[in-house]
């Protein structure tokens, strides 16, 4: 599953990020490092963007960035 | 002594707020990234040393992403400072701390300052920066902006660094994971005549950066020895250093001891929450009170959580998937209200300043002048010209001033990225991201300024297409023909108008948007994939009182300046001409006698005809619009100080409402003053200015003559406009509804995902 298509207000952990070039090396820079935990807060009303928290910040991510980004289900709230 | 030291960091840390307050400068901040787009410097004296002072684009990591990005790597790999004082945003350390490490890397003398703490102090927490100090080997500076002696601190520190402190290059244990000896055996020659740092040169070459490969020029061979290495280098390294920075920051922040008390005192009388399977029992038997105890702790908890992962509460309201929008437009709707409507603070201050123009300026000068026998025409230049003129722009200073005020309040409380956010799905389909929604909202302030807003756009030909559509958005200095013209004909309906305005404006400017992006020549590129989302901060009062400052300032200066220039050359040319009177063709003052036509009304009568069909144009009293719209390129303010100057809007388009209307949308969306042409020229090239002009020309005129005529049409046959109205607006809604079901024919239900998710989601075909 990528976060693109993760449910709104809950959280998961980061499995792998695919893809290489800029795109790959800018969301590791940005903290989306494997194993690290991120809040998916929500998703644009239009589509297309997803809100997520991680490492103390949010960041807006389009869907060619989500993804990219393999997570899996890590509620332990 | 002459020292260099350069401000480094993350966007949105703070990095010009701490070169304001250092250099006394004031660049302009927000709370949003990328506000800084190039290096700035000043030099300054501090304790008898004379030191050159850099400000540098934010950046996340030396492999960078954008030219902007670029200026910042190469001032840090030029190693011309002395320092390089790595500004970081004490919330959000450990992403700020990986572009540390990365500094550490190339062996940058780095000065590490904590800025916002201020903000950690008040949410109750401490921060213990020896930790740091210790395991990264730099000093450490804690620190607030709005504290005089923190950044007095933060420079003495520096320089301490500097004069005492032989740089040493920090010891970073996690790059020993990696292969980087291997690397840099093979690059070894070709670093050494690069002239570039060979340990940095080998972890660049890891993450596969292209300025550095490029500057090391390897043979194939040598890829091909670096690719046998292993894949996924780039992800260990990201990983590695993250896992680095977790290491140092464990117990870096904590709650200070009067949270941790605060809790415990919470938990003593409450009692702690119970496990899972206490829940379990109690719900067995029934105990609702337990149940709803342990849900309660159950969501404080939660809600704790979330903002330790950096998730705002208030999002929860302003991104509302329902609320968002409608929020959206209800904030914007106020902010028009209280500027604009009547009766409001805006209204009051405006009738205020005319008063006092009126009733304290004009009359006494004029009588004053008169009763000392001045020549005719230097009565006319002073009262006419001069006050009347520039009194007419002058009243609505407060207005644009709380314009001004309340779209930095939203930049600054950090609600402006949230709008790009929400808007970016529906403006990217136009070929234009959320981040354009803030150039272009920045235009209803001024234009020449929005369009600057636009660099750090990632696309240059989205940024293109913002820059030449943002004199669409109505800036606050066309605002005053509105308000005076419409009070003069649309008494009832005036704000109706304006807001009307407004909304014609952005309409246009999307509808050009749209079609733009449908020609393959104007079509966006991919567009970034990242937006950040800073903070919800409350401005500070002495940021509010700056904005009202510098903005009144800018506008007076302007008022002084270029619209008096103009307005001046305007008075003479239109007051000024030749005629004949009997039997003898004069030079002299128009105003001594009926039959001298003035220079301008030559001119503008030659071109009148032009505009006749837009109602304006026509009648004795064209030329006069003409005239206003043409000097109306010098500044947009002018086109109102002409028509006082001329003796008002009633005399200009007599009883011609709907030329007066045709007027207002003319002034709307034709070519944009001279300063924003100058703008969009640098910023987007001549091409683009001209281009840009040429279709502002073109479709001011055309809405222009619709709403002339449809004007006319009402006036005269209501039946008719309604009628026509009623057809097209059933046409409109019957194309968009069979344009969303051939578009959406294959989607998924409630994808977000949408269009390219192609069924991977699991959600229901349509």
């Amino acid at each position: 599953m990528t976060l693109m298509h993760a449910e709104s207000d809950r959280i998961y952990r980061i499995v792998s990020v695919s893809g290489d070039g800029d795109r790959h090396r800018r969301l590791l820079d940005m903290g989306f490092t494997p194993g690290s935990e991120v809040y998916v807060a929500g998703y644009a009303p239009f589509g297309g963007t997803v809100l997520v928290s991680l490492r103390g910040f949010s960041v807006a991510l389009r869907e060619n960035a989500a993804d990219l980004i393999n997570v899996e289900c890590a509620d332990g709230l | 002594m002459d020292y260099n030291i350069a401000l480094i960091g993350n966007p949105n840390v703070g990095k010009t707020s701490v070169y304001n307050k250092i250099t006394h400068s004031f660049e302009h901040v927000g709370n949003w990234t990328g506000v800084t787009v190039e290096a700035v410097s000043k030099e300054i004296l501090f304790e008898h040393r004379r030191i050159t002072v850099c400000d540098l684009p934010g950046l996340y990591s030396l492999t960078v992403y954008s030219p902007e990005e670029g200026v910042s790597r190469d001032a840090v790999c030029a190693g011309k400072q002395q320092a390089i004082i790595d500004v970081c945003d004490v919330n959000d350390l450990s992403r700020n701390l990986y572009l540390t490490l990365q500094l550490l890397e190339a062996g940058a003398p780095v000065v590490l300052t904590l800025n916002m703490m201020d903000e950690l102090s008040r949410r109750g927490q401490i921060v213990n920066y020896r930790k740091l100090e210790a395991a990264l080997g730099l000093p450490v500076v804690p620190m607030a902006t709005k504290y005089h002696a923190e950044v007095h601190m933060l420079l003495s520190v520096t320089v301490d660094y500097i004069e005492h402190r032989r740089h040493k290059r920090a010891e970073l244990p996690y790059l020993k994971k990696l292969p980087l000896e291997q690397v840099k055996t093979i690059i070894e020659k070709n670093a050494e005549k690069a002239g570039v740092d060979l340990l940095y040169a080998a972890i660049k070459v890891l993450e596969n950066d292209t300025f550095i490969l490029e500057k090391l020029a390897l043979s194939d061979e040598q890829k091909a020895g670096i690719a046998a290495l292993g894949e996924g280098l780039q992800d260990k390294l990201a990983a590695a250093r993250y896992a680095y920075i977790d290491k140092i920051m464990d117990g870096v922040i904590m709650s200070s001891v009067a949270d941790e008390h605060h809790e415990m005192h919470e938990h003593s009388v409450h009692d702690v929450p119970l496990t899972a399977s206490e829940r379990d029992e109690a719900e067995k038997r029934g105990d609702e009170d337990e149940i709803k105890h342990i849900r309660l702790h159950g969501k404080i908890k939660k809600n704790e959580d979330l903002k330790r992962r950096g998730f705002s509460g208030l999002d929860r309201l302003f991104l509302n998937k329902y609320l968002a929008l409608p929020l959206f437009f209800v904030i914007m709707l106020a902010i028009f209200l209280v500027t604009f409507g009547d009766y409001m603070p805006g209204y009051w201050m405006k009738t205020g300043l005319e008063w006092i123009f009126d009733n304290a300026l004009h009359d006494p000068v004029q009588k004053g002048l008169t009763s000392i026998g001045a020549w005719n025409w230097v009565t006319g230049l002073v009262t006419d010209g001069i006050i009347d003129g520039l009194g007419g722009v002058l009243v609505f200073l407060p207005q644009i001033v709380l314009m001004f005020l309340f779209l930095a309040l939203l930049e600054d409380s950090g609600y402006i990225s949230r709008v790009a956010f929400m808007t970016d799905g529906l403006f990217r389909k136009i070929g234009l991201s959320g981040r354009s929604v803030f150039t272009m909202l920045m235009g209803f302030g001024c234009s020449a300024t929005a369009v600057l807003t636009s660099r750090g756009m990632e696309d240059e030909k989205m940024r293109k297409k913002t820059v030449m559509l943002t004199p669409f958005m109505s800036c606050s200095a066309r605002f005053p023909v509105y308000s005076a013209i419409c009070a003069a004909y649309f008494s009832g309906g005036k704000a109706f108008v304006i807001f009307g305005m407004y909304i014609l404006g952005a309409a246009v400017a999307l509808a050009y948007a749209a079609i733009l992006n449908k020609i393959k020549k104007f079509k966006s590129g991919e567009m970034s994939f990242i937006m950040e989302m800073p903070p919800y901060r409350i401005p500070t009062l002495t940021r509010v009182f700056q904005i009202l400052w510098h903005n009144a300032k800018a506008f007076i200066i302007r008022v002084g300046t270029v619209v008096f220039a103009i307005n001046i050359i305007v008075w003479l040319l239109s007051s000024f001409g030749v005629g004949t009177v009997d039997g003898n063709t004069v030079f002299g003052y128009c105003g001594d006698h009926a039959e001298i036509k003035s220079f301008l009304e030559y001119f503008a009568s030659a071109i009148a005809p032009l505009f006749a069909p837009l109602g304006f144009g026509a009648g004795e009293h064209g030329w006069q619009a003409v005239t206003a719209l043409i000097s109306g390129l010098a500044a947009k303010e002018v086109v109102l100080s002409s028509i006082e100057s001329f003796g008002g809007a009633e005399v200009v388009f007599g009883t011609d409402g709907c030329a007066a209307l045709a007027f207002v949308v003319f002034t709307l969306l034709y070519v944009p003053c001279i300063a924003t042409l100058a703008a969009i020229r640098k910023e987007a090239g001549w091409k683009w200015m001209l281009g840009g002009a040429a279709l502002q020309l073109a479709t001011a005129y055309v809405i222009s003559l619709v709403f002339y005529w449809m004007g006319v049409l009402f006036t005269y046959n209501v039946g008719a406009a309604v009628s026509i109205i009623i057809v097209l607006v059933v046409a409109a809604i019957v194309a968009a509804v069979i344009a969303h079901a051939v578009r959406t024919r294959n989607m998924c239900i409630g994808c977000p995902g949408a269009k390219n998710c192609g069924g991977s989601c699991g959600r229901k075909k349509k």
